[in-house]
């Protein structure tokens, strides 16, 4: 997992930002653009055509079984629903690893943030009656995003005051989240209606449910938004400069004035506040209830997105697209087909594999190394 | 860069066009039959792979067509199932009581496709939804009764998946009072595994050091009924001498060879003739909706032929007869 840490100044990581009204300016930031989303694009590239020769080999047909992933995840609105849904929770997973890799902290707790958001969500969304929509969901989808964000705080006080390492503090949360959630779903929150035998709650009242409009989830707008938002506050905020100061050199940060432990207590917060608010809209907008096992992986693939999206925010919605399509798409692909869903998965861990080892994309690709951007993924390690 | 994204844009849109142009349809006359898994695997050598032998077994019989779908997350169920429903077959099978709910609102939607739910109470009747249920307390029970009668040490143990499934719940109930009805001075250690649904049934290394501390314990006989981690417990009574192992669900004699130096018996229910008979039902018209009892019992007792003697034959006889009789309780539903 660890990529070579080079001090980076936070004043440089602004690509997007600087897009001023001129025609040069604009072409500047394609050229920008272009150059920092090369690795990732061939990455996806490489990992389709390898993905190709195992389908090949297995004896089944590679165009008949792309095209049913294809028409799988945006063949017709109902396809297309289903990859925004699939996208909603791991543009916030995405978001929560982002945004904590920005102050040189590795969350692997996304899992465990996003369950205690979905539970207490539903927990809110089936335990009030009679109240109305505009107070009912915003409380659901706060709930949901205070849990997480708890959960997260947990991790980044313990390293703010002890030194304990988030990664281990976060993966014995996720233990603890899984446990508690599943408990809550099978004894007090439990659906007692009728034959229900399953550890899970009851439907949440319509007053907090998440609405669909057509084709486009209104929670994946809210995932939207909210990437927006961290690249506005990661970006174009002193807090945010903070953030990414701390990322940069912890010690350095601290030399000029920067609170780091409240800024690596503060970004664990936000972190799980993301993940938490992407469990919220799982439970409130696709599942209608906390069921227990059902969310199981979702916090984990936002390690995932957020290599692919090389933890730019922005950058973000378009690798959780491109992974809840492939998700989307696998059954059908699966049923035209006949290929093993599970190739969705190797095809993923491929083009993972390239993002995290650049230099092979480059080689392969004759690309020239021009920019300094490389990802700082190491810095939640030593130091 | 540009260039070659604008040219993979246009490729995807070409093969997006001739695959919406050749998905035509390839209606021949023959009775059509699809699978939907639950999360596990066509071939987890478990109740989706009994299932699915009971498809493939009816399809041979009637000359039908089956096909299946393995299911990658919960929350795809619906889309699956319409995948099926789409592609016009007669029955659609769905495997395990976490697809009830879309079961039944596909039943509901489609009038003429036959449903059948492996594990799923219908509380109420639809005249096209089966579901195909066992009382796995009396399976249970049976295997804890022979339990009971073969203990020397008077401990039996129980390595178990989570009890947030409740025929995981069943089969330990019974387990336990079959044993203390044969043995009334037995002793029972049952455990279930701590983790959550994720990773409860899939966990052999925990079921192996679990059954480990039932043996050091005591334990002589210990029943393995929770998937990976269940047959994790099996293969490590294997390893010890003069200790028995109950497997679960089908005869792990089969599926779990490892198993075979302790392997007594497996506490069966018997998921393939129940699919295979559900399925030839709806073909010839005779399906009725609502509940369908499958049948349980205990599998053939292999190499321990000889160690299970004529009195307790005569023994789980009675209790057989007992349980059909319902004069017998076995711990479950409780209260």
């Amino acid at each position: 997992m660890s990529v070579p840490a080079g001090p980076q100044a936070p004043a440089e990581t602004d690509a997007a930002g600087r897009a001023g009204s001129t025609d040069d300016s604009r072409r500047t930031l394609t050229r920008t653009v272009l150059r920092a989303a090369a690795v990732p694009l061939a990455s996806v590239a490489l990992g389709l055509v390898l993905g190709a020769v195992l389908i090949a080999v297995q004896g089944h047909s590679v165009l008949s079984a792309y095209s049913a992933l294809v028409l799988g995840g945006a063949g017709d609105a109902d396809a297309l629903l289903r990859t925004l849904q699939k996208a909603t929770p791991l543009v916030f997973g995405g978001l929560a690893v982002a945004f904590a890799f920005k102050a040189g902290l590795f969350n692997i707790g996304g899992q465990g943030q996003l369950l205690v958001g979905a539970a207490f969500a539903a927990g809110v969304g089936f335990g009030l009656e009679g109240v109305p929509l505009v107070v009912h969901l915003p409380l659901a989808l706060l709930v949901g995003a205070a849990a997480g964000a708890v959960w997260g705080a947990i991790a980044g006080v313990l390293k703010a005051t002890s030194g304990a390492h988030e990664v281990i503090v976060t993966i014995m949360l996720n233990f603890v989240a899984g446990n508690l959630t599943d408990w809550l779903a099978a004894n007090p929150w439990q659906d007692r209606s009728g034959s229900n035998i399953i550890a899970r709650t009851p439907l949440v009242e319509p007053s907090a449910e998440i609405p669909t409009w057509g084709w486009l989830p209104a929670g994946f707008v809210l995932a939207v938004l909210a990437a927006v938002a961290c690249w506005f506050v990661l970006e174009r905020t002193t807090y945010g400069f903070e953030v990414r100061s701390v990322g940069a050199n912890r010690h350095a940060a601290h030399y000029a004035g920067i609170s780091v432990g409240w800024i690596m207590a503060s970004t664990m917060a936000v972190a799980g506040l993301l993940a938490g608010l992407g469990g919220a809209i799982e439970s409130l907008g696709v599942d209608g209830r906390f069921e227990a096992g059902v969310n199981v992986g979702l916090g984990f693939e936002g390690i995932t997105i957020a290599l692919l999206a090389r933890t730019n925010p922005i950058a973000v919605i378009p690798a959780g697209l491109l992974v809840g399509l492939m998700e989307a798409g696998a059954a059908k692909m699966q049923f035209e087909s006949g290929v093993a869903p599970e190739i969705i998965d190797v095809i993923q861990a491929l083009i993972l594999l390239f993002v995290a080892a650049p230099l092979i994309v480059r080689w392969l690709l004759r690309l020239r190394d021009t920019d300094d951007r490389r990802l700082t993924l190491g810095a939640g390690w030593g130091r | 860069m540009t260039r070659l994204t604008k040219r993979l844009a246009l490729v995807l849109a070409i093969v997006a066009l001739l695959a919406a142009a050749c998905t035509g349809s390839d209606d021949s006359d023959a009775f059509k039959i699809g699978l939907v898994t639950d999360t596990g695997k066509v071939d987890d050598k478990s109740f989706n792979q009994s299932a699915w032998e009971g498809a493939q077994e009816a399809a041979a019989a009637l000359g039908a067509e089956a096909d299946y779908i393995e299911t990658e997350e919960a929350k795809d169920y619906e889309n699956n199932i319409n995948l099926f429903v789409e592609d016009g077959v007669n029955v659609i099978i769905t495997v395990g009581f976490g697809l009830g709910d879309a079961t039944i609102a596909a039943a509901k939607e489609n009038p003429d496709i036959f449903f059948i739910g492996v594990d799923q109470f219908q509380a109420e009747a639809l005249p096209n939804l089966a579901g195909l249920i066992f009382p796995e307390d009396q399976s249970g029970f049976l295997a804890g009764a022979l339990a009971g009668m073969l203990t020397e040490t008077n401990i039996v143990g129980a390595v178990l998946g989570t009890d947030l499934v409740p025929p995981v719940v069943a089969f330990k109930e019974g387990w336990e009072h079959g044993a203390r009805y044969t043995n009334s001075a037995v002793e029972t250690i049952s455990t279930y595994h701590p983790g959550g649904l994720d990773v409860a049934f899939g966990d052999p290394d925990w079921g192996a050091a679990t059954a480990r501390q039932a043996l050091d314990q005591g334990a002589d006989i210990i029943f393995g009924a929770g998937g990976a981690t269940g047959n994790g417990a099996l293969i490590e009574i294997a390893s010890q001498d003069g200790a028995y192992c109950v497997g679960v669900d089908t005869d792990q004699w089969n599926t779990v060879p490892e198993a075979q130096p302790c392997l007594v018996t497996s506490a069966m229910k018997l998921i393939t003739p129940g699919v295979a008979d559900l399925v030839a039902q709806a073909e010839s018209g005779e399906f009725a909706g609502g509940n369908y009892l499958g049948e349980v019992g205990l599998a053939p007792f292999h190499d321990f032929d000889s160690i299970v003697t004529d009195d307790m034959r005569a023994t789980l006889d009675d209790v057989l007869a007992g349980l059909e009789a319902g004069e017998i309780d076995t711990g479950w539903p409780p209260g």
